[in-house]
């Protein structure tokens, strides 16, 4: 469905438009949003995740923009224009370094575009679904289970390092392509414009439809947004049990922040109720009646029952004595990050002081969005 | 947001002190026991000391007190701990139950025993003398 270019003859001018203002924000704008996701995603850690989320649905939101913009802007904008044949790619690969300029993308440069645009609609998508399963939050937050959470996560993952390796190709192939046709195509990409020549390759013109564009971008972000709000507010299935009547925290309470009951097995939790005089080092003994109805209350909502990314962590913790959970494989796996002098601090003292850190401790979230280490205190 | 609220009320959720009794009426109660006066010099003693009997890691209770009790304590798990002496905190000694209930434990840790009526009756004393 090429429009198929034709060798251009005539004067050589250095000013056809070939790359329209919408084109060249969009390019730089999603430079920009892709650097800052890629960065956040793999560079800093999980507290990071607004910055991540934000600059990750705002390359979505271009790329949508873009392939809207790829069935109504003007001519080189078009995915009619660019799209290649079998034909013409094998032509093109035939040529070699001979092959004619074309003013628009060439046959491999478009492929890439093609590439980077699905890639970055299937980053948003396992995106969706990783914070829908692992963080429960989000449009499918009710639709998947927190064990399909690592999977995604996964997947979301492979998907970065794809898009990381074809960014590196893209620049490199620019890169080439500058130096074969001696001219600077990432100016062009600033400027819109190419130096015209004969022998290119020029499309012929097409019209742009600015109002329909307009109209269909914003109906699809009206949708969007009502969809997302929409399915966000579906109540999930088996969330962290809410806070028990005062009695625990009157008497589990007292020497440490109230532990979620979610974030360890009934079993662990019987062992734990079952030998309070030797307390971690302290004597937390209970009147039997209370004890009763506190591990009652505890093993009723233990781990098993909950579907968070907690509960699944810890669900199958085995011990002889009751281990704390800054002691477990799972635990240091997620705080590698974290500075060790950060535990001594006076205002967190201990790291089984998980509120000190994670606001949403007590609620059994520990969900990335309420991360924040405290500052030490001067004194 | 729902997960703040939930937050909230946790975080709001102050043990309800029955208020059946007072610093002094303890003190008279303990000493009555022991069948001698309160001493708040051997209350103040026995809170600063080192003891060697009850667990490792809480040698003595200035260990989550602090050596000053008319400011605030920290447990060994990092959570603060409201002053102890009634001056500082008009909370203290108001509920027979939770005194005992934590004499009972804190006396076990820091000792290895119970304290008795008479050591209960000195620190009270003590505390209400800062
Ligand atoms: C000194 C502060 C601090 C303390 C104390 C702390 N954490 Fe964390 N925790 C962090 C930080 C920072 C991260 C993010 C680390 C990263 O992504 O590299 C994290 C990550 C986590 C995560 C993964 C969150 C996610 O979905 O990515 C869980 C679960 C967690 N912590 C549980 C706990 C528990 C349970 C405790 C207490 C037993 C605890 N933490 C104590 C700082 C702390
Ligand atoms: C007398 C003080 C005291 C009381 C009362 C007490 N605990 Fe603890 N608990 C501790 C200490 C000390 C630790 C060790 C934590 C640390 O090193 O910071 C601990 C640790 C824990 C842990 C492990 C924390 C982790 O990091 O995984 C759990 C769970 C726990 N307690 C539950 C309970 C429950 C349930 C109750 C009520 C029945 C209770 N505690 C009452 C002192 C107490
Ligand atoms: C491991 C930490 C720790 C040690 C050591 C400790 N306490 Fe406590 N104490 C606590 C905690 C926690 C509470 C209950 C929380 C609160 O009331 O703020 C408490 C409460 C008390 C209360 C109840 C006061 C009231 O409000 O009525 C008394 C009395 C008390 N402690 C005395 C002592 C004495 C005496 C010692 C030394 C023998 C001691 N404690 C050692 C942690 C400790």
């Amino acid at each position: 469905m090429s429009d198929i270019p034709t060798p251009f003859e005539g004067l050589v001018d250095d000013g056809h438009p070939v790359w329209d203002r919408f084109i060249r924000v969009f390019h730089w704008a999603l430079v920009v949003s892709v650097v800052m996701a890629l960065a956040s995603g793999f560079l800093l850690d999980a507290s990071w995740i607004r910055l991540h989320l934000v600059s990750g649905s705002l390359a979505v939101a271009l790329v949508v923009a873009r392939i809207v913009w790829g069935f109504t802007g003007p001519t080189y904008a078009r995915f009619s224009q660019f799209i290649p044949t079998l034909r013409q790619i094998s032509d093109h690969l035939k040529a070699g370094a001979d092959h004619a300029r074309h003013i628009g993308h060439n046959p491999l440069g478009a492929l890439m575009v093609v590439a980077l645009l699905a890639l970055i609609i299937a980053l948003g998508v396992t995106g969706i679904a990783a914070l829908g399963s692992g963080l429960k939050t989000g449009p499918l937050a009710a639709s998947l289970t927190a064990s399909q959470g690592p999977l995604w996560t996964e997947l979301h993952e492979l998907a970065g390092f794809i898009l990381l390796g074809l960014i590196v190709l893209h620049v490199g192939g620019v890169i080439v392509e500058s130096r074969r046709s001696r001219e600077c195509l990432a100016c062009s990409m600033v400027t819109g414009r190419k130096e015209e020549r004969n022998g290119d390759l020029v499309a012929p013109p097409r019209p742009t439809h600015l109002v329909l564009a307009i109209l269909l971008i914003s109906g699809l972000v009206i949708g969007a947004v009502v969809t997302i709000n929409g399915l966000s507010q579906c109540p999930l299935t088996l969330p962290p049990v809410g806070p028990m009547a005062q009695v625990y925290g009157d008497v589990c309470a007292a020497c440490h922040m109230a532990y979620h009951p979610s974030t360890r097995p009934a079993a662990s939790w019987e062992l734990m109720m079952g030998g309070l005089g030797e307390h971690f080092g302290e004597d937390a003994s209970l009147p039997e009646e209370t004890r009763i109805e506190v591990a009652a209350w505890l093993t009723e909502h233990a781990a098993a029952t909950t579907d968070s990314k907690p509960a699944l962590l810890w669900s199958d913790l085995r011990e002889s004595t009751p281990v704390a959970l800054p002691d477990t494989e799972a635990w240091k796996r997620l705080h590698t990050s974290v500075d060790e002098a950060s535990f001594r601090q006076r205002n967190i003292y201990s790291r089984s002081n998980c509120i000190a850190c994670h606001a949403d401790a007590e609620t059994g979230w520990f969900s990335p969005f309420q991360i924040s280490i405290p500052k030490e205190p001067k004194q | 947001m729902k997960h703040t609220l939930i937050l909230l009320t946790a975080l709001m959720a102050q043990p309800v002190l029955a208020q059946d009794t007072s610093p002094q009426a303890l003190i008279e109660q303990y000493s009555a026991a022991a069948g001698a006066a309160a001493s708040p010099e051997n209350g103040q003693a026995l809170f600063m000391a080192t003891h060697s009997g009850g667990k490792p890691d809480t040698p003595s209770c200035t260990t989550c007190h602090s050596a000053d009790p008319t400011k605030g304590g920290q447990a060994r798990t990092g959570k603060p701990i409201d002053p102890l002496s009634p001056t500082a905190n008009p909370e203290r000694f108001t509920d027979t139950k939770f005194v005992e209930k934590w004499f009972g434990r804190n006396c076990n840790s820091v000792l290895g025993r119970d304290c008795s009526a008479q050591e209960k009756a000195d620190i009270i004393a003590w505390l209400v003398s800062l």
